[in-house]
């Protein structure tokens, strides 16, 4: 079973790869880190893609922080 | 039968604005201009309304004494009761015995109203009758509006409906839609549009694989990497249909071309008019038609996948041949012309404009438009046509008088 380490490690690892050399504060929604709307399908997509999680991007739309994101997909991987 | 577009026109104004210039003017962020990949927006003139974007883009395809239904669709509604469609029907000379009616689903109606429409003429009621759709629409957008300000666009765009179906054959019995309610974006007042840009970009994106799906429950091995030659989707901005391309090749398993190559091959032609426009609304998708078509070079028959999204929400994918003939036809429209001729817009001159052009749609008993107070930026504009322009309203009777060209 995926820990929280392991999604926290594949979210951020993902939002580098999108907004390279950014500082990543969990407390943050996305947008404050200068993603725009493009960006943050980008990141969603390649998280859910290697977590091999299949779920609506909907679903992502009223989640407030990157620790929020986290353990939201945990909770889909439990 | 054959069933589809015989003939397709846009509007797109008189006055554009470069999006690297609003960029500068407001103080937004020059980094994001990449995503967007907008080059230009059309700005709506004082005397511009929904009735005159959507006479002025279907006047060159209406003079067809077979139209039997005349269909405007539109979030820019003028009246609670009256449509916008009664003043297109007096100024387009169409028959008495026309059928007019308007609808409202965000960026999606005028597909719904397409597919309406292409039904009722494949059913044989009524041979060879003909169906005009136009989508019409103004942008209410400020300031306010942050980064959706450089993609909003202004105008209509006009299909012609019939058994001749010259631009775009519809494969009929060939889509997949996909609907819920959600509160992505709205106009809740006739001046100014609410939008949730995460929920919006995620319905469109989530609607876009489920029409997909839907599609392919219908058509036997249809598949979005190899089944259609060439795409066009509605365009909030051009990036985001970059987006949904992407996340489509990733679901479909990718072909075997490069995702890059491919959306350069198959999507990008449908893109030049839109990113030089800004959004139509519902006209969207059939704007990027015609930039599919133009900038295509077709030989022989294509698939085109076409996918119309509106907030709220409604969605559909659906497809259609074009050709040559195609080509031939819609090039008699000169769209490219038409958008080299706007004139451009100084970020000062544009911010100018904006507190008439928002209150185009405020209802007034009595008002009058000076659309002589506008010979500066007329002058500065090439159109080869008579237009029709917004002269004001009596007793709320809007009124419109043609601009010789």
């Amino acid at each position: 079973m995926a820990t929280r380490e392991h999604v926290e490690g594949v979210v951020h690892k993902a939002i580098d790869e999108i907004l390279p050399g950014v500082e990543i504060d969990g407390r943050a929604h996305l947008k404050d880190l200068g993603a725009d709307s493009v960006d943050r399908v980008e990141i969603i997509l390649a998280v859910l893609d290697r977590l091999g999680v299949s779920e609506p991007l909907s679903s992502f739309g009223g989640v407030p922080s990157i620790d929020a994101l986290v353990d939201y997909l945990w909770e889909r991987l439990r | 039968m054959n069933v589809g577009i015989e003939a397709l026109n846009v509007y797109c104004g008189l006055a554009q604005i470069p999006v690297p210039a609003l960029f500068e003017g407001r103080g937004l962020d020059a980094e994001r201009l990449g995503n967007l990949m907008m080059r230009n927006r059309s700005v709506g003139l004082p005397f511009e309304d929904p009735v005159t974007n959507a006479v002025n883009a279907a006047r060159p395809i209406a003079d067809d004494d077979r139209i039997e239904i005349l269909i405007t669709s539109t979030e820019s509604g003028l009246d609670y009761s009256k449509s916008v469609a009664s003043y297109a029907h007096e100024y387009l000379g169409l028959p008495k015995s026309c059928r007019v009616v308007e609808v409202k689903q965000a960026c999606y109606a005028a597909t719904a109203a397409v597919q309406l429409a292409a039904a009722y003429v494949a059913s044989g009621v009524s041979p060879g009758a003909k169906a005009l759709v136009i989508a019409t629409d103004v942008a209410l957008v400020d300031e306010r509006a942050a980064y959706a300000e450089p993609a909003m666009g202004a105008g209509a765009a006009a299909v012609l409906i019939s058994d001749r179906p010259r631009i775009l054959d519809l494969d009929l019995g060939a889509f997949g839609n996909h609907s819920y309610e959600t509160m992505d974006s709205a106009r809740p007042e006739p001046t100014f549009d609410i939008a949730d840009s995460d929920r919006s970009l995620f319905a469109y994106l989530d609607c876009l694989t489920n029409c997909l799906a839907g599609y392919q429950a219908k058509v036997d091995n249809a598949d979005f990497a190899t089944t259609f030659d060439y795409l066009a989707m509605h365009t909030p901005f051009a990036g985001m249909v970059k987006a949904a391309h992407r996340k489509l090749m990733r679901e479909s398993g990718g072909g075997t071309a490069s995702v890059e190559e491919d959306f350069e091959r198959r999507m990008l032609p449908s893109l030049a008019y839109p990113s030089r426009v800004g959004n139509l609304c519902s006209g969207s998708v059939y704007l990027a038609l015609a930039s599919l078509i133009d900038h295509a070079a077709l030989d022989g028959a294509a698939r085109v996948g076409l996918y119309s999204y509106g907030s709220g929400c409604s969605s559909e994918f659906f497809s259609g041949l074009v050709d040559e003939e195609s080509a031939r036809t819609l090039a008699a429209m000169r769209i490219g012309d038409q958008l080299d001729g706007r004139c451009e817009l100084g970020f000062d001159e544009y911010a100018a404009l904006l507190p008439a052009t928002l209150t185009c749609l405020v209802p007034e008993r009595d008002r009058e438009v000076d659309v002589g107070a506008y010979e500066h930026l007329l002058g500065r504009a090439r159109f080869d046509r008579d237009l029709l322009v917004n002269t004001g309203t009596k007793d709320y009777h809007r009124t419109y008088e043609w601009l010789a060209r």
